[in-house]
């Protein structure tokens, strides 16, 4: 039985070729398009879901309460693992961690810079990282011991084996030993270290961590496996109480969250988790879903479509004495055939595209061959996909009645056509949808690509100062201003689109007492309003011909606003107990993401601080030779290290990789939606003209010309598609605003992105159509009577 | 064989019913070749496709085979239906997307006869009808009268007691006909009852029995 089912499935497909081609083409882009997406779901959802204890391992968050205001934040003091380790007996083990440092590393005559971080003794017994030389527990046990990846092992040495034990140089300040070396951290880890010192290290050099109302490094706790994680909780939520005594009006409340939810969830609310790329996994697996559905929602269409040309068969089927389950059976066995060749389609179609969309998200997915559970559930997607598009078919075509189908007069009842409208509705509506969306997305893009900054972004070129060139880093600075083709150069202990660093430090006259807002502040070195081309509203900025300009602070309008001064310049501010007068004060400009509105800022002068980026300005032609210039400069000065650049565009690029990959996934997505729906109204139109061919004829017998036909073939079809944008209207506004609303500047939604849709899926429809109208329109009336 | 007691039914038009059959009795015994005969529209169709299960009638009684078939379920109707009845239609009704042999074997799938037992069965079916050499064409590859032939042979494979047939030369020329209703002939000498609706008295002069129909009654039965 089953291989009569499979010959007619076959030789179906084969008579109907364009119907075929049309079904299966559409449903291996809806499958090619689903498999991308659950690959890339699968990759986001198994990031650092490896480590073995990940059940009992949590990062500690922050809910600070200052004037008015809560913030949340992984940031917390670097005394806050070890204390909490020595007072909860829940704790097992416990690390500080600190943020990624490029460090310069040196054996020899090879100097290298590697990319790390510092954690404490505890870490590799926490953390799921296999060692290949030394253990986990004497890895970061001494004040100069160094845990190595086996790549950083093989650069400097050759192999793991050979690193052990030897010395390296860092920083061309202090000689460290490598008692580790580790397997490289895997490219589904949000760690991704080359290595890892100790945290003794980072106490030595980075003392203000050795405070408690300081804050900077993660915490990382593991707690026993008899702990109750949220009575623990509950325990640690008032600790920091304590510790910040004399700080009134400032208060830290303690949180856990699991270290392998870290990735997906890492956005604040009130303080609180709330979300983060775990929406768009959410977003795009519903995505995913619904492009399967419209490719599915097709295949329906066109075999309930094509039913009347198979009722006969059902009809003679049903007469030779087929019952109805065996009909269903054969039909749901023919969906499930046309998967499965869909499937092999959509296979090839994913091996060919699985690179690009690596560049896309910029992911490493691999096609999984060799894992099981990935056959396991492409043959589980060809019989869901089957069930979903052939139950509809197998059920509507099993239920006709023999003699009424076989008499000829077969009429596809009402309640099928509504049904089958509702289907092209749904399909045009989320395609609509899918446009208005990435038509907003674009604008949105478009608009923090051009909205002015506050300053100019282009031709700059930041060169991380470290080593002798930020010893000597007036004389370095002052070579490169003789530099042709150079205009200005500075310095700052900060990008300027990455100015993280807030403080509660601050006084000023007429300030309430006892309340603490937050500033932003950075150290700046003079001619950094020049170079920045930001715009000064008033007064002048960091001079050397000044001699007190040490006490002196530019404060950005915000800040003006906060303070509450008509008159600022000259007017007395305080930072950490020194106090100034204001100088100057800068235009707001954006020192971190659109997502996140302008707060109070201020620069005070630190031409000789201990860190930060040289930042050059030069001329659009001569960047090159410009830069080659200053790298001669650096070896020169700064043999001992890395030279290392890159222009303050790379830096904007970065803070917006999230949106420009969801621009690109998107405009990807709403293509291959409209392609897919377009088959299916292509087939739908095929159809249409196919069993209008009588009334056709008779039309033009009567004298019907081409216009009139073209009309009413097409005015049933050209009405679904204005159905489907007025229904999708309403949801694309509401999406797009709350995805608008992440932003603390975007653009206002207009009518203009529904406009576009509309006409564009009109237009498309129509085209789409066309030629299958136009086709029968044509079509000589005697021989389409004949037929009858 | 079969009975039928005041069956009758119609389609309601406009609120008023539109009588399609009004009470009919009919009586069919084994082994007869009855022909039903009538003008277009008088029910002719309407009564073959009751008395083949594949409608059904608003009153009255149908027992088959001693089993009252208003009464059955579906199940049971399409069970009784699959081992004693073979239905030949006017426009052959072949499945075009099946060869000969698989339109042949057909039936036998759905009664879930085994692989080999199906083979056997189909081959001495087209050694009878002498279609050996066609069993690997499609029907389009065939003349109308051979159409009629596999139509034939298909209602006969399952080895039903009753054949019905709807206009079943209708569609064919003269010497064809005669050649299908030659057959007809012969299977009735072999056993099988045959029920035709036919609209040539020639046809129907191969019977042993004639019912004429008018608007949806018998009215008069007569001998060739």
């Amino acid at each position: 039985m089953i291989k009569n089912y499979f010959l007619v499935a076959i030789r179906n497909l084969k008579r109907n070729k364009v119907f075929s081609a049309i079904n299966i083409v559409g449903l291996a882009l809806g499958l090619t398009c689903s498999l991308l997406i659950m690959l890339w779901v699968l990759d986001e959802r198994s990031t650092d879901q490896f480590h073995e204890k990940k059940d009992r391992l949590y990062s500690v968050y922050e809910r600070q309460f200052t004037d008015g205001k809560t913030q949340g934040g992984h940031y917390t003091p670097g005394l806050l693992a070890q204390e909490l380790k020595k007072q909860f007996p829940e704790v097992e083990m416990s690390t500080g961690m600190a943020w990624d440092d490029y460090f310069t590393f040196q054996v020899g005559d090879k100097i290298l810079k590697q990319d790390g971080n510092f954690a404490d003794s505890n870490f590799f017994e926490m953390f799921s990282f296999p060692i290949i030389e030394g253990s986990a527990k004497n890895a970061l046990s001494s004040p100069n011991s160094l845990a190595i990846s086996r790549k950083m092992a093989v650069a400097f040495f050759g192999s793991p084996q050979a690193a052990f034990g030897k010395t390296i140089r860092v920083e061309n300040r202090r000689d460290f030993q490598v008692t580790a070396v580790y397997e490289d951290m895997p490219h589904n880890s949000t760690l991704k270290w080359d290595y890892v010192l100790n945290w003794h290290y980072m106490q030595e050099i980075r003392e203000w961590i050795r405070e408690w109302d300081n804050n900077g490094p993660s915490t990382m706790l593991l707690l026993r496996s008899d702990a109750d994680a949220q009575k623990f909780e509950a325990k640690i939520k008032n600790f920091m109480d304590k510790y910040l005594e004399g700080n009134a009006g400032w208060k830290i409340e303690l949180y856990l969250q699991k270290f392998s939810d870290r990735y997906l969830y890492s956005n604040f609310k009130e303080g609180y988790i709330s979300g983060g790329r775990i929406e768009y996994v959410r977003l795009f697996s519903i995505v995913a879903i619904f492009i399967l559905l419209i490719a599915c929602i097709n295949f329906m269409n066109l075999t309930t479509a094509r039913s009347i040309k198979r009722s006969r068969e059902i009809g003679v089927r049903k007469v030779v004495g087929a019952i109805r389950p065996a009909l269903i059976r054969q039909f749901i066995g023919e969906a499930i055939i046309v998967a499965g060749l869909a499937m092999i389609v959509a296979l090839a179609l994913l091996f060919l595209f699985l690179p690009m969309f690596n560049t896309l998200t910029q992911k490493q997915i691999e096609f999984p061959v060799q894992h099981w559970t990935f056959w396991a559930s492409i043959i589980g997607l060809i019989f869901v996909t089957g069930l979903l598009s052939g139950s509809y078919p197998a059920l509507f075509l099993s239920s006709f009645r023999p003699i009424v189908v076989l008499k000829g007069v077969m009429k596809v009842s009402s309640s099928a056509n509504w049904f089958r409208k509702g289907l092209v509705v749904f399909q045009f509506a989320l395609s609509s949808l899918l446009i208005i969306g990435t038509i907003v997305v674009s604008q949105q893009v478009q608009y923090i690509q051009n909205k002015n900054l506050g300053f100019n972004r282009e031709n700059i070129i930041r060169v991380t100062l470290q080593g002798e060139l930020n010893q000597k880093s007036q004389l370095f600075r002052r070579q490169i201003a003789d530099i042709p083709g150079v205009t200005a150069v500075t310095r700052s202990e900060a990008d300027p689109m990455r100015m993280g660093n807030s403080t509660i430090g601050v006084d000023w006259d007429g300030k309430v007492p006892n309340t603490k807002p937050l500033f932003m502040q950075t150290g700046i070195g003079y001619d950094f309003i020049k170079t920045m081309q930001m715009k000064l509203v008033a007064g002048r900025e960091f001079g050397r011909d000044y001699g007190t300009d040490t006490s002196g602070y530019i404060l950005n309008e915000a800040a003006i606003k906060k303070i509450g001064y008509a008159d600022p310049i000259g007017r007395s501010f305080t930072l950490w107990g020194r106090k100034g007068t204001i100088i100057g004060v800068v235009q707001n400009f954006h020192y971190t993401s659109m997502h996140n509105p302008i707060e109070p800022l201020i620069f005070r002068l630190a031409d000789s601080s201990s860190y930060g980026y040289a930042f050059v300005r030069a001329e659009a032609a001569k960047t090159k030779s410009v830069i080659a210039s200053i790298e001669k400069i650096a070896k020169e000065m700064n043999p001992q290290f890395v030279f290392t650049y890159d222009f303050a565009d790379d830096e904007f690029k970065r803070l917006y990789e999230n949106e420009t990959m969801i621009h690109r996934l998107s405009n990807c997505f709403a293509a291959l939606a409209i392609v897919i729906s377009c088959l299916g109204l292509l087939g739908l139109a095929m159809f249409a003209a196919e069993q209008r061919v009588r009334e056709i004829g008779i039309r033009k017998v009567l004298g019907a010309n081409l216009q009139s036909l073209f009309l009413i073939l097409s005015k049933e079809f050209l009405m679904l598609v204005f159905v489907a944008f007025l229904i999708a209207c309403p949801l694309a506004w509401w999406a797009m605003n709350n995805w608008l609303h992440d932003f603390e500047y975007r653009v206002t939604m207009t009518v203009w992105p529904f406009a576009l849709a509309g006409l564009a899926a009109l237009a498309i429809a129509l085209f789409t159509i066309s030629f299958q109208t136009v086709k029968a329109a044509l079509a000589n009336p005697i021989k389409s009577l004949r037929s009858e | 064989m079969l009975s039928l007691k005041h069956i009758s039914k119609w389609i309601t038009l406009g609120g008023k019913p539109n009588f399609l059959l009004k009470d009919v009795n009919l009586t069919i015994n084994q082994g007869e070749f009855v022909s039903i005969m009538g003008p277009s529209g008088s029910g002719k169709s309407t009564l073959l496709h009751i008395i083949g299960m594949l409608d059904d009638f608003n009153e009255g009684e149908y027992l088959f085979m001693d089993q009252p078939v208003h009464t059955l379920k579906e199940k049971q109707r399409s069970a009784l239906y699959k081992q004693h009845i073979g239905f030949v239609f006017q426009a052959y009704h072949l499945i075009d997307e099946l060869t000969v042999y698989e339109n042949i074997e057909t039936p036998l799938i759905y009664q879930n006869v085994k692989s080999s037992e199906r083979k056997a069965i189909v081959a001495d079916m087209l050694d009878r009808f002498q279609i050996v050499g066609k069993k690997d064409l499609f029907p389009t590859q065939l003349s109308g009268g051979q159409q009629q032939l596999v139509g034939i042979a298909r209602a006969l494979i399952a080895k039903p007691q009753l054949l019905l047939a709807d206009e079943p030369t209708g569609n064919l020329n003269s010497k064809q006909g005669e050649e299908i209703m030659d057959l007809f002939k012969q299977l009735n000498n072999e056993g099988v009852t045959i029920i035709q609706v036919t609209h040539s008295e020639k046809n129907a002069g191969y019977g042993s029995r004639i019912i004429h129909l008018l608007d949806g009654r018998i009215e008069q039965e007569q001998q060739p």
